[in-house]
C-alpha cells in the first residue's frame, strides 16, 4: 500500500503578468520507507510540488490547487487547517536549503527543538528538553548537552542543517521532504548530511523525497528518481535503471549538461539551448519542444502521454510513445532516430 | 614563462575575536594560456588569496609579480595602470553590476577608467567583447535588471576581458547560476582561455567543474596549499588525505555513490577548526585519520611527488605510506556507459 499517492496535482499562481502553471498534472506514489529524488532545472516546479503536498503557501500567494494528495488514508488537500498542521512537522517533516533562515536566531537550539516536541507531541517541558539533547546526538552533533544551550549563530552551516534535520525528525515522521538540503554546503559537509539522511531513512523506516538538481545526490540517497520539466514529470525510473537507460531527451540533456568528476577535460559542455517556459506548463504541446533537437510536428500539437519504456520506467515523449508500440525497443529511442 | 608569480603570501585579519591568518604562506604561478583551479572548503582563504593577488587586501608578507612587475612595489597610480592586465570575475553577477548603467556602458567602463582608446575604438572593443562572450548586440542598451542571470554573468566576463588582460581571476563565477546556465558560462570561459591565451585562476567549490576547466589545481586547507599538481595527478592520484577526502565527497551519478561518501567520511573527520586557533604542526591533523605525534609537532613542508622537477607536490609527513590506504572504488560499467 502506498504511503503517499499524488493524483493529477495542479498548482496555478495568478500573477500580475498572467497565470503561472507551476505544477501541471503531476501524479506519483511513494511506498513507506521509499526514497525518491526529484530533479529538474530551476523553475521546473519541484519546490511548488513539495509545498503543495502540505499546502505551504504564503497568504500573499494567489494560488489554486487541484487534484488529490492521499497520505495515510486522508486527502491532504481536503482536510481542515487544524488536522493539516498536525501532519506538517508531525507525520511529514520538511527541511529546506537555507538552514539559517528557518531557525529562530534568538532562541537556543535545544529550546527550539523542545518547543516543537511540546507542540506536536504534548510532552512535558523536562521530557522535551531531554529529548532535544538526544535528538542532537542522533543527528551527529558532538557535545549535545552544551550545544543545546547555544544560539544558531554559533553553529556552522553543516551543524545548522543537522539541527533542521533533528527538528524535522523530532516527531518520528513517516515521510521527510528535503528541498535542496545540501545546495548551500561544502562537499564534505554535503557528504555527511546525505549519509545522515540515508541512515535515518533506513533506521526510522521513513520515506524520503529529496529535491535537487544533482543526479549524483540522487544516486547517493535515492532508489527512485523523477525528472520534472515545466510543471510535469517527464520521466520516472529507478536510479539504477536511469544510469544507462535515460529515455527522455530532457533527462539526457540534464545528464550531459554537467561535467562529470571522473572525466578529465573532454571538450565543451553541452548546455540545453534556450530556457524553461516562465509560465510553467498548461499548453497543448510538449513543453520541451522548443529546446528539443528530436522534436517532430506532433510534439508541437499534442501533449505526449506517459508510456512505459522499461520495468517501472515511464517517459512522456512522443518518440518513446511511438517506439512503445514495438515492445522490444526500450531505452534511448532517439539514438536510432538520429 | 609565468605571467603571474605569487610568492609566500600571508594575509592576516583582525576580527572581534582575535587575529586570524586567512592566507598562510601561499606560493603559486600561472603560465600564459593556463588555468589553475583553486579548491577547498568555504572559509579556507580562496577569496582572500584572490583579493591579495588583485592587491585588494594588504599582505603581511610575500609578493605578487605580474608580467615581471612586483605589484606590491607600485604606487597607487602605477598600480591602477597595471590593473587592466589582471581582471576579476565575481560570483554574484547582479550585485557586481551598477544597476543604472546599460550593457555597453558597463562593458566600456573599464576602458574609460584606464583611458584606453578613443570613443570609436572603445565602441569597437565593447562590440568585440560582447561577441566573444556570446551577448547579442540587441542587449547593448539593456539594464542589468533586464538580463537573465546567465547574461549578467556574461557582462561580468566581458567587462573583465575588454581591457585585454593577461590574467583572469574568477572567484566562484558559476556558483550562483542554474545548471544549464552554468554549462554555458563554463564554455564561454573555456573558449576565451583558448582564444585570448588567458592565464586563469579559477576558484570554485564544485570539483567536477574545476577538473573540467583546469590544467593544474591547488587544494587549500586553513590558509595553506596542501597539494598541487596537474589536474589529472591531483584528482586522479591524490596524495594528501584531505584531497582524497574532498574527491570522495563528490556525489557521482553511479552505483557506488553512497559507498564513496562513506570513504569520504573516514578521510575527513569532524568539523573544520577555527582559524582563531589553528592546530599546531599539520593544519589537517585534527581531522586526519592518519595523524601521528609527528603531525602535531612539525609542520610538513611541501614535498615533490614523483620527479623533483615535476609539478605534483604535497604537504603531508606520511604521504608515502598512506598512498593506497583507501583505494578508489572501481569504475562501474554503467558509469562508463553514461560517458558515451
Ligand atoms: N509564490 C509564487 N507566485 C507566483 N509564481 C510562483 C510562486 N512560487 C513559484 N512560482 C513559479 O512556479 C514555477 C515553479 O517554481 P519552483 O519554485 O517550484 O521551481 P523549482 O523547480 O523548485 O526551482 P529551483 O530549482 O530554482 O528551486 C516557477 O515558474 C516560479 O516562478
Ligand atoms: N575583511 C575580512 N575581515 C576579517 N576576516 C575576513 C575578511 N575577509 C575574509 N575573512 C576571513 O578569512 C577567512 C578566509 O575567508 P575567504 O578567503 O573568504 O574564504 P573562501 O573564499 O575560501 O571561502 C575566513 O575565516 C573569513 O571569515
Ligand atoms: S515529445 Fe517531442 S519535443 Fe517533447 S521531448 Fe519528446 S521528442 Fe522532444
Ligand atoms: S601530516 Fe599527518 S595529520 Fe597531516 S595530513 Fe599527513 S598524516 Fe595527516
Ligand atoms: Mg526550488
Ligand atoms: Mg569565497
Amino acid at each position: 500500500m502506498a504511503l503517499l499517492e499524488v493524483e493529477d496535482l495542479h498548482v496555478t499562481f495568478r500573477t500580475a503578468s498572467g497565470p503561472v502553471h507551476a505544477v501541471d498534472g503531476v501524479s506519483f506514489a511513494m511506498a513507506p520507507g521509499a526514497s525518491l529524488g526529484v530533479v529538474g532545472e530551476s523553475g521546473s516546479g519541484k519546490s511548488v510540488t513539495a509545498r503543495a503536498l502540505l499546502r505551504l503557501f504564503s497568504i500573499t500567494d494567489d494560488v489554486q490547487i487541484s487534484g488529490a494528495v492521499h497520505f495515510d488514508g486522508q486527502d491532504l488537500l481536503r482536510i481542515d487547517e487544524r488536522r493539516l498542521r498536525a501532519v506538517r512537522g508531525g507525520q511529514i517533516g520538511m527541511i529546506f536549503q537555507d538552514p539559517l533562515t528557518s531557525l529562530n536566531p534568538l532562541m537556543a537550539v535545544g529550546e527550539q527543538i523542545a518547543e516543537s516536541l511540546r507542540l506536536h507531541r504534548g510532552v512535558s517541558r523536562s521530557e522535551a528538553a531531554a529529548e532535544a539533547v538526544e535528538l542532537l546526538a542522533r543527528v551527529g552533533i558532538a557535545d549535545p548537552e552544551q550545544r543545546a544551550t547555544e544560539l544558531p549563530s554559533s553553529f556552522s552551516g553543516g551543524m545548522r542543517q543537522r539541527v533542521m534535520i533533528s527538528l524535522a525528525i523530532a516527531c518520528r515522521p513517516r515521510m521527510l521532504i528535503a528541498d535542496e538540503p545540501t545546495t548551500a554546503l561544502d562537499v564534505t559537509v554535503q557528504a555527511e548530511i546525505l549519509l545522515l539522511l540515508d541512515e535515518l531513512r533506513r533506521s526510522e523506516g521513513m520515506a524520503l523525497m529529496l529535491i535537487t538538481h544533482d543526479f549524483g545526490v540522487v544516486a547517493a540517497t535515492c532508489d527512485d528518481v523523477q525528472v520534472m520539466y515545466a510543471g510535469k514529470l517527464v520521466e520516472k525510473a529507478s536510479m539504477a535503471h536511469l544510469f544507462d537507460r535515460a529515455n527522455h531527451p530532457y533527462t539526457e540533456g540534464l545528464l550531459r549538461l554537467v561535467p562529470r568528476f571522473e572525466d578529465a577535460h573532454t571538450g565543451r559542455l553541452h548546455p540545453i539551448g534556450g530556457q524553461p517556459p516562465i509560465t510553467g506548463g498548461g499548453g497543448s504541446s510538449c513543453a520541451f519542444a522548443p529546446r528539443c533537437s528530436y522534436a517532430v510536428d506532433r510534439c508541437l500539437t499534442e501533449v505526449p502521454p506517459e508510456v512505459a519504456v522499461g520495468p517501472q520506467h515511464l517517459s512522456a515523449c512522443w518518440l518513446a510513445a511511438d517506439r512503445a508500440k514495438d515492445a522490444t525497443e526500450a531505452g534511448r529511442p532517439w539514438r536510432r532516430a538520429q | 614563462m609565468s605571467v603571474l608569480e605569487v610568492d609566500d603570501v600571508v594575509v592576516e585579519f583582525d576580527t572581534d575575536a582575535g587575529r586570524i591568518t586567512a592566507v598562510d604562506g601561499v606560493s603559486l604561478h600561472l603560465d600564459t594560456g593556463e588555468t589553475l583551479g583553486l579548491v577547498g572548503e568555504s572559509g579556507c582563504g580562496k577569496s582572500t588569496l584572490a583579493r591579495a593577488i588583485m592587491q585588494l587586501v594588504p599582505m603581511q608578507r610575500g609578493s605578487v609579480r605580474l608580467e615581471d612587475t612586483d605589484l606590491g612595489s607600485l604606487s597607487r597610480r602605477e598600480l591602477r595602470r597595471m590593473r587592466h592586465r589582471i581582471q576579476m570575475v565575481f560570483q554574484d553577477p547582479r550585485g557586481s553590476l551598477d544597476p543604472r548603467m546599460n550593457v555597453s556602458a558597463l562593458i566600456g567602463e573599464p576602458l574609460r577608467v584606464h583611458g584606453i582608446g578613443d570613443r570609436a575604438e572603445r565602441a569597437r572593443e565593447v562590440a568585440e567583447a560582447m561577441e566573444l562572450v556570446g551577448l547579442p548586440a540587441a542587449v547593448a542598451d539593456r539594464l542589468p535588471s533586464e538580463l537573465s542571470g546567465g547574461q549578467q554573468q556574461r557582462v561580468g566576463i566581458a567587462r573583465a576581458i575588454v581591457t585585454d588582460p593577461a590574467v583572469l581571476v574568477c572567484d566562484e563565477p558559476v556558483s550562483a547560476l542554474d545548471v544549464s546556465i552554468q554549462a554555458q558560462i563554463i564554455n564561454v570561459l573555456d573558449e576565451l582561455r583558448d582564444e585570448l591565451s588567458l592565464a586563469m585562476l579559477f576558484i570554485a567549490h564544485d570539483l567536477s567543474v574545476v577538473r573540467h576547466l583546469s590544467d593544474r589545481v591547488a587544494v587549500m586547507y586553513l590558509g595553506q596549499i596542501v597539494e598541487t599538481g596537474t589536474a589529472s595527478e591531483v584528482f586522479g592520484q591524490p596524495r594528501h588525505p584531505y584531497t582524497h577526502g574532498l574527491i570522495s565527497s563528490v556525489p557521482r551519478a553511479d552505483a557506488e555513490s553512497a559507498a564513496r561518501l562513506r570513504t569520504a567520511r573516514r578521510l575527513v573527520l569532524g568539523e573544520l577548526p577555527s582559524l582563531l586557533d589553528p592546530p599546531s604542526g599539520c593544519r589537517y591533523r585534527t581531522r586526519c585519520p592518519y595523524a601521528t605525534d609527528q603531525c602535531a609537532e612539525a609542520e610538513p613542508p611541501p614535498e615533490p611527488v614523483g620527479p623533483a622537477d615535476g609539478l605534483h607536490a604535497v604537504r603531508c609527513h606520511h604521504w608515502r605510506t598512506i598512498v593506497s590506504a583507501a583505494p578508489e572504488p572501481q569504475e562501474s560499467a554503467t558509469s562508463q556507459e553514461l560517458a558515451i
